[in-house]
């Protein structure tokens, strides 16, 4: 069946161009990697350098990634600017993911300061699983990607697999090196293998020097 | 005696710069977006780089789009814009052609 011919969806096709060549997925895989590491890490190094030490390695993810979208992403795709009615998507986006990220912060802040007041882990882990639920879905919304749909119910139900894990089967550091590992694995895997087939749908394309 | 000019049928006024499928196809995507590079257009319509070129000169000459060079780097890189004439232009043609296939429904 040939595609719909209309505005929209050639401004949708154009779009999901910047979004679907997997190197988000991977990247999202890589940040939850932190997660199932450094609970591993705490013991040895303690909280604060166990999460710390992450920084350069996302760092370093980020300019790859850009590296890869520059040199082998764009020579098969293209680069465009977004018309003016997705930069105001985008905004919006930008200005709900900031005001997310505030709560989910001070969430964590009232976390780290009350914590023996909770009675069990559980509550913590579904006010961050639904904090992080919510940010995916307006991610997936606002750019058009319904695999974030998947991922965050993934994440969300990840810190409630792993308390169940440690407080049923005695998983070490709450379940979250199981449950975060497996879910940052199946993300960069995803992530991969739309690349890869991006890689092979798509040849380099030639253009005269100069052009 | 007057004698009456004819009323103009809807389908004289279509553009016919606009109204080839490739032009078409390339404009569609420069309206939507606000600038895109020819391997961009290439890979969206799927045109190859020498009938790419033949129809961005028609375009270019009626004033539609307009190359825009800058360097990346060292390299030179190339960009295409619709003006504001061809967004214009592309509006009514939209316009004409829905008011031709309106009077053509059953």
């Amino acid at each position: 069946m040939k595609e719909p011919v209309s505005i929209r969806s050639a401004e949708r096709k154009a779009f999901q161009t910047t979004v679907a060549d997997g190197l988000w997925d991977v990247f999202i895989g890589c940040f939850l990697l932190e997660f199932a590491i450094a609970p591993l890490l705490s013991r040895s190094m303690g909280d604060f350098w166990s999460a710390f030490i992450f920084l350069p390695f996302f760092g370093l993810t980020y300019l790859l990634i850009h590296l890869v979208r520059r040199n082998v992403v764009a020579p098969r795709i293209g680069t465009f600017k977004h018309g003016k009615e997705r930069q105001k998507k985008l905004m919006v986006f930008t200005i709900l993911m900031v005001v997310l990220n505030l709560v989910i912060f001070l969430t964590g802040l009232i976390a780290y300061f009350l914590f023996d007041k909770f009675s069990s882990g559980f509550l913590m882990a579904a006010i961050l699983g639904i904090s992080i639920l919510v940010g995916f879905c307006i991610a997936a919304y606002f750019l058009e990607y319904p695999r974030l749909y998947a991922y965050g119910s993934m994440i969300m139900a990840a810190p409630l697999v792993g308390e169940w894990l440690y407080e049923s089967h005695g998983a070490s550091h709450h379940g979250y090196p199981i449950v975060f590992g497996f879910s940052s694995v199946l993300m960069i895997l995803a992530g991969l293998v739309t690349f890869i087939r991006l890689l092979k749908d798509h040849p380099v394309l030639e253009v005269p020097d100069g052009e | 005696m007057v004698n009456e000019m004819p009323t103009p049928h809807p389908l004289a006024d279509i553009d016919p710069i606009i109204h080839a499928p490739a032009r078409l196809m390339i404009l569609t995507y420069l309206y939507v977006v606000e600038s895109a590079d020819y391997i961009f257009i290439m890979n969206m319509t799927g045109l190859t780089w020498g009938n790419l070129a033949t129809h961005l000169n028609k375009l270019e000459e009626a004033g539609y789009i307009e190359i825009l060079k800058t360097f990346k780097g060292k390299k030179p890189h190339s960009s295409l814009r619709m003006t504001e004439s061809g967004r214009t232009a592309f509006q009514n043609y939209k316009q004409t052609m829905q008011q031709v296939l309106e009077g053509l429904q059953d």
